[in-house]
């Protein structure tokens, strides 16, 4: 059960860490939030989002045997990519939701 | 020839990625498949859905079961052909060694020997002298299944994704090593072409072109995933390294090979020939007893995955036993040899070294023995992916060229466009009709493995002259209506083929997923019902015939996009 708990965790931190990747790159953010006009802090974008890389691949570790918990962070992050850039292009808006807590405020 | 290394890049990256990316996309999608092969014989075989088992008691139930397995018929016709004399009848040959294997997702139990046999060989150096056998149990009951009922996800899915099922003088796993090598080639290329990958990683414009939007595709599929693609293509070449592409041990160095085998022998106290004197087992359940006791005493508490014994019946025989890896990415290991006739250690194999453990990991990440649901979903996700990336390429590549082609008069589009559709659609359908075909086909009629092989082959014939007759409007730079027409039947037949399993079985959805748990068939019809809506989805986005303009400004794109020539 507990191992459940970590890799929800590691999804959960894999896709913020994607998400927050793409959002700082100036395209993916005016598709977010076209109304924003420029990136406001692309700094603390990317240094958030390699802080809950590590994190998701920290909650990976918890989970598993180290040579498993390694393919599944691997695999993780290509999932997570796929699915930020499904939203992306689909539903860029669902990613406003992600990004409230953090950066919308200040956008 | 080229004027820089990216456009001797895009040379390699398109025309190598052609020709070897119908077989590709066989190794993506039949491996992606592969990961799920177990579940797949449940679904084809509806006797064995029962829960998976640890391996059963040796001494009451498998020894029973082992006197009744006899020697495999075409095993016993090519051995007869290398021999001096006819063989002895296959009732009086003797086990002189046998196994049993299994993992934490088979119900069944495979089993297997080899049977000695008195003759000469033909060929002096030939030393291989037995006949195998092989059979199928129910762990429970200690009773032989029918061995004619084709495993369809293990004895054909899983083997098509490494050797195209195609064996003669092993062909098909030199095509696929090939593949894999250019493969890795194509990751090495395409990463060199690709211009913009951090800034293009989460890029995906469907609202674009068709060119622009699998151009995305392309990109992205490969990138997102290059880790996985890599590691697989890595791995498959490393797996099969050193029995099949470079078989050195058994060709130019056999002599010091066999002189290894023998010193090995003599170090491990394992023996390599029999005594010839003749002697008893001893409790194997004993033996498995112990070899649990060590494995826990290792903080290594574990299941038995492989058992042996060799030298059957002799002074010199031996039981091994190792340990299922299902927790580890790992196959089997932490293997404890025993004496057959007193059950004494003779061996403990030490802890893995450095090299073996890489090699351990390497193997066991692409064979995947592992418990872990989450990362074998994963692996079919990025399996499919590798299956986009390809197939958005074979879609590049036809609609680059498609316009200039129709205004050349060339077919060459119009054929790639036609192989696409059948290494796409086609094979899908191909595995989906086998499946229908599996259901229909009554359970009991003789040799049915053999037509459900033959309902693959046709329905992938068909799919592929299907793909061709529809064809021809490529040459006028416009769509081929197959891609929709197969994305249509495609979703038909994989609802069928849900609906086939409920008639036949009893065993629907409801009852699979929810008053009697059996997620194996569950997952397997769950699978079925996304690839229809995929299908139909798909079908319903190509539904819009291309217009006049669309072919106009395909014509007209061509002359800007040259990145690639």
């Amino acid at each position: 059960m507990t191992e459940t708990i970590w890799l929800i965790a590691a999804v959960t931190a894999a896709l913020l860490s994607m998400s927050w990747l793409a959002l700082a790159y100036e395209s993916h953010w005016q598709q977010v939030f076209p109304e924003s006009g420029t990136l406001p802090n692309r700094r603390r974008l990317k240094l958030s989002a390699w802080f809950f890389l590590l994190l998701s691949a920290a909650f990976c570790l918890n989970a598993d045997h180290p040579s498993m918990a390694v393919l599944v962070w691997v695999m993780l992050l290509a999932v997570a990519a796929f699915s930020v850039a499904m939203i992306l292009s689909h539903r860029p808006a669902i990613l406003k939701i992600i990004c409230l807590p953090l950066f919308a405020a200040k956008a | 020839m080229f004027n820089s290394l990216r456009m001797s890049m895009g040379w390699v990256h398109t025309w190598m990625g052609l020709v070897l990316g119908f077989v590709l996309m066989i190794c993506f999608f039949f491996g992606a498949l592969s990961v799920f092969d177990r579940e797949i014989d449940r679904w084809a075989i509806p006797d064995t859905r029962f829960e998976p088992q640890p391996m059963p008691s040796f001494d009451e139930v498998l020894k029973p079961v082992y006197e009744q397995l006899r020697p495999d018929p075409v095993d016993m016709a090519a051995t007869e052909r290398r021999v001096v004399g006819s063989l002895p009848d296959p009732e009086t040959l003797e086990l002189e060694s046998l196994f049993a294997y299994t993992t934490h997702r088979d119900p069944v139990l495979l089993i297997g020997g080899e049977f000695a046999i008195p003759n000469q060989p033909i060929d002096p150096t030939d030393d291989h002298q037995h006949v195998h056998g092989r059979a199928t149990v129910n762990p429970a009951t200690g009773e032989l299944l029918n061995d004619d009922a084709l495993k369809i996800g293990s004895d054909w899915f899983y083997p098509m994704h490494f050797s195209l099922n195609f064996n003669w003088m092993m062909l098909g796993y030199w095509i696929v090593g090939l593949a894999a090598l250019v493969m890795l080639a194509g990751l090495v290329s395409g990463v060199i072409i690709h211009r913009k990958i951090f800034r293009e990683f989460f890029t995906f414009r469907p609202w674009k072109n068709l060119f622009r939007s699998s151009l995305d595709l392309h990109n992205m599929t490969g990138v997102v995933a290059l880790p996985f693609h890599f590691f697989f293509a890595f791995t498959a070449l490393v797996i099969f390294a050193s029995n099949i592409y470079l078989p050195v041990t058994h060709t130019t160095l056999k002599p010091l090979h066999e002189h290894h085998e023998k010193l090995e022998a003599a170090r491990t106290g394992l023996p390599h020939e029999p005594a010839g004197v003749p002697a008893t087992l001893a409790s194997v359940d004993a033996m498995v007893a112990e070899a649990k006791r060590r494995w826990a005493q290792r903080d290594m508490a574990g299941e038995v995955g492989f058992l042996s014994i060799n030298h059957l019946g002799d002074e010199n025989g031996y039981v091994s036993i190792y340990r299922a890896g299902s927790d580890r990415v790992a196959l089997v290991g932490e293997g404890i040899h025993f004496k057959a006739s007193t059950g004494e250690v003779i061996r403990e194999e030490p802890p893995r070294s450095a090299v073996s453990s890489i090699d351990e990991f390497l193997t066991g990440l692409h064979l995947q023995h592992f418990e872990h649901w989450m990362l074998r979903w994963l692996y079919v996700f990025g399996g499919l992916l590798g299956a986009v990336c390809i197939a958005t390429g074979f879609v590049l590549f036809v609609e680059k060229r498609k316009a200039r082609h129709a205004k050349t008069g060339s077919q060459g589009s119009r054929i790639v466009d036609a192989l696409a559709v059948t290494t796409v659609t086609g094979m899908v359908l191909a595995a989906v009709g086998m499946l229908v075909a599996n259901r229909l086909l009554p359970a009991d009629l003789p040799g049915k493995g053999q037509w459900e092989q033959i309902a693959f082959w046709s329905v992938w014939v068909l799919a592929f002259l299907h793909a061709a007759w529809r064809s021809s409007p490529v040459a006028k730079a416009r769509h081929n209506p197959a891609w929709r027409e197969q994305s249509l039947l495609l979703g038909l037949l994989s609802l069928s083929a849900v609906g086939l399993n409920w008639i036949t079985t009893g065993d629907h959805l409801i009852k699979t997923v929810f008053t009697d748990t059996y997620w194996a068939v569950a997952g397997v019809d769950l699978s079925l019902i996304a690839t229809a809506l995929i299908a139909f989805f798909a079908a319903a986005r190509l539904r819009s015939p291309v217009s006049e303009q669309k072919a106009d400004n395909a014509l007209s794109r061509n002359k800007q996009v040259n990145a690639y020539d």
